[in-house]
């Protein structure tokens, strides 16, 4: 069944068909809203409110002008946004992850390199840092990446690029192998 | 483990995810909520069908309601005709 025809059958009343959605993108939105708001605890909450929000302007998607899961994407690249600046606005510190001392060593040196990924991703500027999520962990197009940040392809191109760069120089500071 | 295995296992984990079990049907009992909302009309007949029905006080009060406004309707045409 493709997600044409669940719309249709959703739009005619068939509410329960909207659980087919749900099933199918519920795992790569979950997985860009916590990764682009960098928060585990919301990411599930911003996701429900991104449903629901599909759900109530399901009669305003246009197959024409886009694919469904851009469509969806792009209402969780703009909540996922609005989140992060509410987050901003708080401004709660949060405090560094204590290294659990039971793990083996290179668990450790692992972890320590995953973490220093993590704080270059974070620093990188929203866009570029976006664009990479989207390219990299959700597998998308850089077509259909430039539809959802509403930006020219070569802006895209550009922006995974720098992001890659960056986080290519965090891994050159990392000294040989960690094993 | 080699620098581009690092970055590899990185990426994996980035793009792993563990959902609570029950998201599907919490947004499902929104999304009906929403629908059950939506297709609530203002002024639902049947609805005040079934209050007069079950309270015989509210049934006393219409019949009052409705003898008060027929006496007054033929007050009013008995006051038109003798003026007149």
């Amino acid at each position: 069944m493709t997600p044409e025809t669940v719309i249709r059958r959703v739009l005619e009343g068939d509410i329960e068909s909207f659980r087919f959605i749900l099933e199918k993108y519920e795992s790569p939105v979950v997985r860009m809203i916590r990764n682009i708001t960098d928060s585990t605890d919301s990411s599930e909450d911003i996701a429900q409110d991104v449903f629901l929000t599909a759900y109530k302007k399901l009669a305003s998607f246009d197959p024409a002008r886009s694919n469904f899961s851009t469509w969806l994407f792009t209402i969780a690249r703009n909540k996922s946004i609005n989140a992060l600046k509410k987050k901003r606005a708080l401004s709660v510190t949060e405090l560094p992850e204590k290294a659990d001392t039971r793990e083996p060593l290179h668990d450790l040196a692992k972890k320590e390199f995953f973490d220093q990924l993590d704080r270059k991703l974070r620093a990188l500027p929203s866009r570029q840092r976006r664009a990479f999520i989207l390219a990299e962990f959700q597998k998308l197009s850089y077509e259909e990446i430039a539809q959802i940040e509403g930006a020219r392809l070569g802006t895209i191109k550009s922006r995974i690029n720098r992001a890659k760069n960056k986080l290519r120089s965090a891994l050159k500071d990392l000294d040989g192998d960690i094993l | 483990m080699k620098r581009q295995e690092v970055y590899n296992a990185w990426k994996e984990r980035k793009s792993q995810i563990e959902i609570a079990e029950n998201f599907t049907d919490g947004v499902m009992i929104q999304v009906y909520q929403h629908a059950q909302k939506k297709r609530k009309p203002m002024f639902d007949i049947r609805q005040l069908a079934e209050l007069i029905s079950a309270h015989p006080l509210v049934q006393a009060g219409l019949i009052a309601a409705g003898a008060v406004a027929g006496f007054v309707r033929v007050a009013f045409v008995v006051c038109v005709f003798l003026g007149s």
